[in-house]
Parts: structure tokens; sequence; C-alpha cells
């Protein structure tokens, strides 16, 4: 499991790579306010993630709830890999993923 | 270690001690085949071991367990019988399951092809439960179809704050559940906090479920029932118009369902008390509690020593303040050590199992007083010189059936495993109903091996004692004396470095008694503190009784004895000046301090008794380790070391003192008795006191 914060002048993409889970979830945190304080774009990437657990999926809705509040723009980099969206949908968060990417 | 190692760690250890219940269980089934809380408490086990196996992620384990499980649900349905074959079976699994567990640490690893062939037999066992399953299963159906069986379950689930930090993971729990039928679940974020404030490790999220099963309750509730206690669970059935499948009515299947109810009440129950009332840390982290105390104890006497020199009233009201509070301090840590012997007990039913079959021998063991608490530490080492005992009684003690038939003895042997406390001891005795020790046997090989003279006149309790001696077990000694030398003196060795004793007695053709006497604690213990001369030594406050003044005018009395009359009785009594051959003046009136002996009551006297202290056992450097009399050495406030005397073995070693210049002859012989080579040299105990740090290892 890795988190990656890649910045640019416009953009700040936020990598998930492998199974983020509870031991990811405080730096998980760190990053996405640190991404959003920033000012800029915010873009999540979930293309290499391979598992999301319920810690970094309220995490996810957190920030994007705190996105909308601070007008920060904040979307998924592209729709999330076949197997994290069915494991979210059997957990019923199929909607949230569904409307955020 | 990560948080994923942190938790798999915790389930190992609740995993070994699950096993441990598990194998006591298969046993007492075996003795009792028809007992169904004992089929309950092992199918029990194996439904947890599975369970939290995979959610911890011991998908191997939690297969394996998965079979057995089945086979043990046959047998709660009545449809598999209790064979020694299904109890061998289900013991050598649970070796491979302990075997699995450590897998991760490369040290154990599971034999896949037992593994493979274990499964086999297990379902050679259920395989014969199948075809009556299947017509079973065929007669039901037609009435489970117009009862309508399958149900409409609304579930709230909403996981407390701790259910994530404990290790479990919701998804997990949602994905099993859906296994159960057809389900639509929403997620509700409503509790869900602003980025800032989310902590987070917390789950915030709840769930609301409607599921189509024809399950049951119990089955819903059986996903949860490792996460029951930090969650808020509703399960209601959607429509009260719906027949009900926990209530359903078909004979044969309400029964097993009620008895899951009653036996996932029951694990809440238990779960909820312990959450309440305990708590797992590392034995390491206790050990290190323990030392910090002990440190602190040494401390505070120093504290105390300085108060009482300075002569100043708020110093003295403050050194006597936290006087208070290090022992209370000291008494809470000691207790928190203390663990029952039960575990170390019941793995032992396992040996005997084991030996039992693998001897032909048919015994029965009995467990007495599993509940005696001993410091942690006694606890760990015991282990070995208990089934050093266990397997000599076994194999040489227990005698052969047709000896056993011949001596019109009963036919299933017995060893008794007993614990119990004795003043500041415990008491752990193995005991068997076997053929005994030959005492003139024992004598004569002595007399061989040149460990006593021909001569030489022994109580049967001595002769019994040689038997500790080591090198005496030899292979001809095992035929003549029933192998009663086998790895005695390595038991020996094992419990007096817990500072324990052996006892051994025995009656030929009725069996025999091997007691440890150990003590409670290995690190700090209520001594009474009692000079001579120069020199200090502690006595185990547990062991003595009172103190009585010796004067010259006694001494007259006695005509050269070391005795002493004590309302209307003789005490025999020894001094420690003579003793310990301290060189210095006696006072007018002595001390004596009477203390219990396993040998009876003696006295031991001393110039000045000091009063109580705390002592924190330190053990002695390599070389006065051995120094049968001396239990260890503490450090007293002014800096200086005082011996803490065993009084038993003192006793003891008087006695055989003064066996060995003449049997008969009383402890007045002790006066005049000269150091041995090896011991510390008494002299300098009393001459360079300051010397005495030296002794002391602080390991």
């Amino acid at each position: 499991m890795s988190l990656v914060l890649v910045e640019s002048e416009a953009t700040n993409v936020i990598r998930l790579e492998g199974s983020i889970g509870i031991d990811s979830a405080a730096e998980l945190k760190k990053l996405l306010i640190l991404a959003l304080e920033s000012g800029k774009k915010v873009r999540v990437s979930l293309e290499r993630a391979a598992d999301l657990d319920v810690t970094a999926v309220q995490l996810l809705w957190a920030v994007w709830g705190q996105a909308k509040r601070s007008q920060v723009e904040l979307a998924l980099t592209e729709a999330a890999p076949e197997g994290i969206s069915m494991a979210l949908a059997d957990a019923g968060f199929e909607k949230f993923l569904v409307s955020e990417s | 270690m990560d948080q994923v190692d942190r938790f798999k760690q915790s389930f190992r250890e609740e995993a070994r001690e699950i096993l441990v219940e598990l194998e006591s269980a298969l046993l007492e089934l075996n003795e009792n085949r028809d007992d169904l809380e004992l089929v309950g408490r092992v199918f029990r086990a194996m439904h947890t071991l599975k369970g939290s196996g995979a959610m911890f992620g011991f998908d191997r384990l939690a297969a394996f367990t998965h079979h057995l499980e089945t086979a043990f649900d046959e047998v709660r349905n009545g449809r598999l019988l209790i064979t020694s074959q299904l109890i061998d079976l289900a013991l050598a699994a649970l070796d491979q399951i302990k075997a699995m567990l450590e897998e991760d640490s490369g040290s154990v690893v599971a034999d896949s092809s037992v593994c493979a062939e274990i499964l086999a037999r297990v379902r050679e066992l259920t395989g014969a439960t199948e075809k009556h399953k299947v017509e079973r299963e065929q007669d039901e159906a037609p009435l489970a179809e117009a009862k309508g069986a399958v149900s409409e379950w609304r579930i709230r689930f909403a996981p407390g704050p701790e259910l994530m930090q404990n290790g479990a993971d919701p998804l997990l729990l949602l994905r099993e559940l859906k296994q159960l039928g057809e389900m639509r679940i929403t997620a509700s974020m409503a509790a869900m906090p602003p980025l800032v404030e989310l902590e987070p490790e917390r789950c915030y999220v709840s769930w609301e479920m409607v599921l189509s099963t024809a399950g049951g309750q119990d089955a819903i509730r059986d996903v949860f029932i490792f996460v029951e206690d930090c969650c808020e669970l509703t399960i209601e059935p959607v429509s009260s118009m719906m027949p009900c499948a926990t209530t359903c009515t078909v004979e044969g299947t309400a029964t097993p369902l009620e008895e899951q109810r009653a036996i996932s009440g029951g694990r809440r129950t238990s779960d909820k008390a312990d959450n309440a009332s305990s708590l797992r840390v590392p034995a390491a982290k206790l050990d290190q509690y323990v030392d910090l105390v002990g440190e602190l104890v040494t401390v505070q006497a120093r504290v105390s020593e300085i108060a009482m020199r300075r002569d100043d009233v708020e110093i003295t009201a403050v050194a006597e303040e936290i006087e208070r509070l290090t022992s209370a301090l000291r008494e809470n840590s000691m207790t928190i050590r203390m663990t029952p012997i039960r575990g170390t007990f019941e793995k032992f039913r396992r040996l005997v199992h084991d030996l039992a079959r693998d001897l032909g021998k048919d015994v029965e063991l009995t467990i007495e007083g599993a509940d005696t608490e001993l410091d942690k530490t006694v606890i760990d080492r015991l282990s070995d010189p208990l089934m050093h005992l266990i397997r000599n009684s076994m194999d040489h003690g227990i005698e052969p059936a047709d000896v056993r038939a011949a001596c019109e003895k009963v036919a299933t042997a017995s060893i008794r495993l007993s614990a119990r406390y004795a003043g500041g001891s415990v008491l752990i005795a193995v005991s068997d109903d076997g053929g005994g020790i030959d005492a003139e046997a024992v004598r004569r090989r002595a007399i061989e091996k040149g460990l006593v003279s021909a001569d030489q006149q022994l109580t049967e309790k001595e002769i019994f004692g040689l038997i500790l001696e080591p090198g005496f077990s030899t292979a001809k000694l095992v035929t003549d004396l029933s192998g009663r030398g086998v790895g005695m003196d390595v038991v020996r060795q094992s419990v007096e470095a817990l500072r324990g004793t052996i006892d051994v007695a025995s009656k030929p053709g009725q069996g025999t008694s091997v007691t440890l006497r150990l003590p409670l604690t290995l690190a700090i213990i209520d001594g009474l503190l009692v000079s001579v001369g120069d020199a200090y030594f502690v006595l185990p406050l547990t062991n003595t009784l009172e103190c009585i003044e010796l004067t010259r005018e006694d001494i007259a009395k006695a005509n050269g004895k070391h005795v002493v009359e004590m309302r209307g009785e003789i005490l025999p009594y020894i001094r420690l000046r003579d003793y310990f051959n301290i060189h210095s003046e006696r006072p007018e009136i002595e001390q004596i301090m009477v203390v219990e002996t396993e040998e009876g009551r003696y006295g031991f006297v001393v110039d000045q008794v000091l009063g109580d202290h705390q002592t924190v056992i330190k053990n002695l450097g390599r070389l006065y380790r051995h120094v049968p009399f001396v239990s260890g050495a503490t450090i007293l406030g002014n800096g200086t070391v005082a011996l803490i005397l065993d009084p038993h073995r003192l006793v003891r070693d008087v006695l055989r003192a003064g066996t060995q210049v003449g049997r008969g002859s009383s402890v007045t012989g002790i006066g005049s008795r000269q150091p041995k080579d090896g011991w510390p040299a008494q002299a300098k105990i009393s001459s360079a006191q300051e010397k005495m740090p030296a002794l002391v290892n602080n390991d």
C-alpha cells in the first residue's frame, strides 16, 4: 500500500495504491487536508488501488464534503477499478462513487 | 509491528487460549461421550477459531477448522456419534491448527499431507451421515416450503468507535451477510463529522439492510457474533405476518437453532464480562513494571533510612506516606502477576491421553485446585518438571494392565495433579496409584553409587530423597525402581531454581506422591529483617510465627543443648551466629524467631529483630547461586546487603549435618560446625559487609 501526493501548478493528485486500510488512514487524512489547503484542484486516483476499507471510504466522503464547502474542485481522475466499485457497491457505497466520479 | 501484525498477534494469543480450552473439552468428551454441554463447548471453540481466523486473515486455518466444525455440528444434531477415532482425529487436527497459527513466524509449518489425511478421514466420518442428511432434507423440503421458510429481515448495523481498532472490518461482515441471501443495502453517512474533526481510525458509517434469507435470525446474528459487543445491531422481521424462520415449528431444526442461539447468547455474555473486566498486556511489560516497583521499593527504603537519621518530622511524615503507597503498589503489582495454574494443568490431559494410548494403559487424570494462583514466572517454569513427573508416573509408576489385575487393583489407573496453598507457598503434587517405590532397592543402589555408606541409617524420607540426586537414574535402576530416577535430578534442579523443594512419599503397591513446594512469587516478599553482629538477614514473614527472648538463664537450663522451653514445649533452635561463624560479642538477651518449617517448628537465634521489610529479591551471583539455604539477597536502605534465608533448607541442612556426624545427635552439634567447601565464606559476611554487593546479581 502507498499514498502519493503529486503536486503540479494547478492540480494536486492523490494516488492510492494497493490495499488502503486502517494502517494508512491517518496518513491519508493528512494528505487530503494538505491537498485541500493548497487551494488547487484536487484529483484522487484509484487506478492502482486494489482495495479500500471503510476508513478510506469515509475519508474520501468527508473530503468531498469539505471540498464542496471550501469551493475546491475535487474529483476522481477516472472511474474506480471494477473490483473496488463492486466491493463498494456491496457495502452500499455505489451511488457515492458514481456521483463523484 | 504494524497494526495488522498487532491484530494477528492478538488473535494468536486468543487462539492459543481457545486451543487449550478445546483440547481440554475434547479429552473430557472422550470420557463423557453423552455430555451435550461438552459437545457445545467443542463446537463453540471451533466456531470461534474459524470465524476469528477468517477475520484476521488466517484463511487456511479457518478453512481447515470449518470441516471439523461441520463434524461436530453433526454430533450436536445427533447425526454423528462421538468415538475414539473422532476424538483422536480432532486432537491431531488441533496440532495442525497450532502449527498454522505460528506459520507466519516461520518456526512451525503445518504438514499439508497430514492435514489432507485428517480432512479425508473427517469426511469419511461425516460422509456416513450425508445420505441420512439428504433423505432428511428431502423429507423436510415440502414442509419448509409450506411454511415459507424464506423470510425478509431488516437489519441495522452501526459499528461502535472501537470496532475497527479491534481489527474487525465491517465490509467483510457485510460481504458475509450477503452470502445468506438477496440483500439491499444502504450506507448512512449521517454521523460523519467534518474532515478535520474526523478520527481516521474510527468508523462513522452505519448500514441499513433488507435481507431475504432462509437462514433465520440466528444465522444473521452469527455473522456479527465477534463484534456484537462493539456495535449497535437490530434485526427485525420486515413483516410480522410472514413466518419466522427462527420460530419455525419443524421439529429437529428448532432444537439446533435454539441451541445455537443459546451458544451465541452465552458467548456474548462472556465477551461482555471479559471486555469490561480484563485487558490483555504483554508479559514483558508486566515484568518491566514489577522490576520498576522493585527499584522503587529499594529507593523507598533509602528515603526511610535518611528520614530516620535526620529526625525531621516533616520528612518522616513524607517518608511514611511514600512507604505506605509503595507497599500498596507492591502488593498490587504482585497481584497482577498471579495467574491460575489451570492452563498448565489442563495441557497435561493431552499428555496423559497420548501416553496412555501409546503405552496401552488405561489412566485417568484428576485435576484438583486448578484455580490456585501463582506468580506467572513460576508457572512458566513449572511445565517441564511437571511433565517429567507425569511421564515417570505413566511410564514406570503405573503398572501394566495384567500386573494391576494380578494385584486386584482397579483396571483404570489414576494420576492426580493437585495444587493448594500452604502459608506463603503453593504445594503442587503429582500422585499415582501405581506400584510405588521400593525403598530397599533405592538404598542398595545408593550404596552401589557411593551416595551413602552401607552402615548409614536413613529414614524412608531420606531414602526417597536420594532419587533426586544427580546421576542416580540408570537403565538398571529403571527396572528395579519402576523408573523413578528418570529425570528426577532435572526436576530437582528446576524446582530449586524456583526456590522450591521436593518431597517424595511412596508406599509399595499403593503408589507414589511427589510434592513440590513453591514460593508464590519470585520478585518481592514480606520479610523480617534481623541482625547478627554486623550482618543482616531476612526471614520470610509468612513462615515466621513469633519472636521470643533467649536469656543466659534459658541457655544454662538447656545443659548445652540448643533448645528452649516455650509454653511447655521444647523448641529446638539454630543460632545464626554459629551457623554463619560470625565472630562478634553475643548480647545478654538474644532473640529467637520461631519459624514453621517443613521439618517442624524451629527457632532462629539472632541479636536483634529490626522489623518487617519489603524485600526485593535479587539473585545471587553465579558463584553463590547454588548455596542451598540462601534464596537470594536484598539491598537495604543504607546500601548494605542482607541475605534472604530459606528456613526449610537451612533446617534440613543442619539436620543432614547432624546425621553425618552420627545419627541420634540433636541439633546441638551445629554450634561448632565448620564452613563447608564451596559455601560462601561466612566470616566475610560479618567482617566485610562492604563487599557484599559483589554477591548480588542485579540482572
